[in-house]
């Protein structure tokens, strides 16, 4: 269980988390919502750490995260899956090793076992033959899907996803949140979802957190957000441009000034 | 006005020693780091295989140029005072102790300093250096380590390479300009350098390497923005790891002359 208190993170003159507290509770999938720009993905680099927070506490089972040496930090980190907003694959590599990375690095397992280990994770995010092609070379889409199954492979026990969908086809979208299902289904994966797509939100989610203003405004069951009073949230799940949102003058660029 | 001028070199000082601060750091964990894990061979080897003969071609190139420019200006004056038989045992010494080392170190810090930049930069742009970290990979161990080694036991390498081949340039001047017999220049090669001076040479080559890939790895590191940025800290840690080459080979030579000297 995550128990993110009080954080605060400031990048040079801009506030963009501002005591944010948010749980996440053992095999729930959480899904985050919030304006672009509002720091949902700085909030997902500063849970595997890759991010510091300027104050507050993270804790995972008790443990205070923020303050571990980077070594036992990496002791959680390989249970901490991390699918990038914008892929992040090591361009040096092909699909097959960036997928393979983790079990290059960190086991001892032969040759073909990791093939099949990777072929695996590829066709759970239905890709085929792409094993031998560059990043460079890959769509936005696919660049993703190898962005997740490169996580999947390291078989963590939370993973998060920074918009796993956008960008991807319909039918390919759908069968990303299927696969996040099934993943917390089978395996109690613990999940932490940030989208954009607010049908996917109410399919995959067990609960859903708005971020605004570099806080948590709204947490709550699917139900409890679709049914909102919050006029923040309720402009933003229907997606009005009109609203207290728009009106909020320092909100222009989706933080804390 | 002077107040100005002194606090502005008291900025300049402190950056300096600022920027020697943070190098120092970067140096003590690749240290440490590759005294703690056995490093992947592989990257080890494709490093130095970028390092070795990527620059091989050029380093002889120069070194061959540099050997036969100084044999034909010592001519012009060693003629006049009929002393060409000493050209061999300048081109020797100067080559090998001071010209091979420091113009090896500068072309590769050109070269594969100003690459090593860049790729990290461009990793640290595309989001692959947190990639690593929240894969609980350290890039310094992924990254700088197999740079820095392939960098320290390359470069004496090529040096010695140039070495050999500027000498053999001296020696294709000499022979064919001057008609000093092949026998009598090696002869006087022979004689003139002694152990020490391709030591002295080579010992400061691996002091050129750490520098150089420090240097590159640090800035990369760094890099901040975009594709501006990644321009930016590549052409700094060419300038950077320049400026320091020098002053280092200043330094090692006053020193050495005051050990040997004194
Ligand atoms: N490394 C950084 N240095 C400086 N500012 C940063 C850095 N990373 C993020 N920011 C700033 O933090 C804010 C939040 O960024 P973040 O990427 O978390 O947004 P987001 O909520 O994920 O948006 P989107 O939905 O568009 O992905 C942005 O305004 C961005 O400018
Ligand atoms: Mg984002």
């Amino acid at each position: 269980m995550f128990e993110i208190t009080n954080l605060y993170k400031t990048f040079d003159n801009l506030r963009v988390l501002n005591g944010l507290t948010l749980n996440i509770r053992d095999g729930e999938t959480k899904v985050i919502i919030g304006r672009s720009g509002v720091g949902k993905s700085v909030l997902l680099k500063h849970i595997v750490g890759v991010i510091k927070p300027d104050s507050g506490s993270i804790k995972l089972d008790g443990v205070e995260l923020t303050e571990l040496s980077n070594k036992d930090y990496d002791q959680v980190r390989k249970n901490i899956g991390l699918v990038f907003q914008g892929g992040a694959l090591f361009d040096s590599l092909n699909v097959a090793e960036n997928v393979g990375f983790f079990l290059d690095e960190f086991t001892k397992l032969s040759g073909s076992q990791k093939q099949e280990r990777v072929a695996h994770c590829l066709s759970l995010v239905k890709l085929k033959n792409a094993e031998e092609m560059m990043p460079a070379q890959l769509s936005g889409g696919m660049r993703k899907r190898v962005s997740l199954a490169r996580a999947l492979c390291m078989e963590p026990k939370i993973i998060l996803y920074d918009e796993p969908t956008t960008g991807l086809d319909p039918v390919t979208a759908d069968a990303i949140n299927n696969l996040i299902i099934e993943l917390r289904d089978r395996l109690k994966v613990t999940s932490v979802v940030v989208t954009h797509d607010m049908t996917a939100a109410y399919k995959v989610a067990d609960s859903i957190a708005m971020i605004y203003h570099g806080q948590v405004i709204a947490d709550g069951t699917p139900e409890d957000i679709r049914h909102s009073r919050h006029p923040v949230v309720k402009q933003f799940i229907n997606g009005e441009a009109t609203g207290p949102i728009a009106d909020d003058e320092s909100m222009k660029f989706g933080h804390v000034k | 006005m002077v107040k100005v001028f002194i606090r502005k070199i008291y900025a300049q000082v402190y950056g300096f020693l600022y920027y020697a601060g943070e190098l120092s750091i970067l140096f003590g964990q690749t240290v440490r780091c590759l005294l703690s894990t056995p490093l992947h061979p592989y990257r080890f080897l494709w490093q130095a295989r970028r390092v070795g003969l990527g620059s091989v071609f050029i380093a002889s190139l120069v070194g061959l140029s540099v050997g036969m420019i100084i044999a034909l200006q010592m001519a012009y004056m060693m003629v006049k005072l009929s002393a060409e038989i000493y050209i061999p045992n300048v081109i020797a010494v100067s080559i090998a102790r001071e010209l091979g080392p420091v113009l090896t170190a500068l072309i590769v810090a050109g070269r594969i300093g100003a690459g090593i930049t860049a790729e990290i930069g461009t990793m640290v742009v595309t989001e692959q250096i947190d990639a690593l970290r929240a894969f609980a990979v350290d890039p310094i161990r992924y990254l700088v380590a197999p740079r820095f080694l392939a960098l320290v036991i390359m470069l004496p390498v090529l040096t010695l390479f140039a070495v050999i081949v500027g000498i053999f340039g001296g020696f294709l001047i000499c022979f064919f300009k001057l008609s000093i017999s092949a026998y009598m220049y090696w002869e006087m090669v022979k004689e003139s350098l002694v152990i020490k001076d391709i030591v002295t040479g080579l010992t400061k080559t691996v002091f050129f390497g750490m520098i150089i890939a420090i240097v590159g790895c640090y800035e990369g590191l760094h890099v901040k923005g975009g594709a501006d940025g990644v321009g930016a800290s590549t052409t700094l840690a060419v300038v950077r790891s320049f400026i320091l080459i020098i002053l280092f080979d200043c330094l090692f030579t006053f020193v050495f002359y005051f050990l040997f000297n004194a």
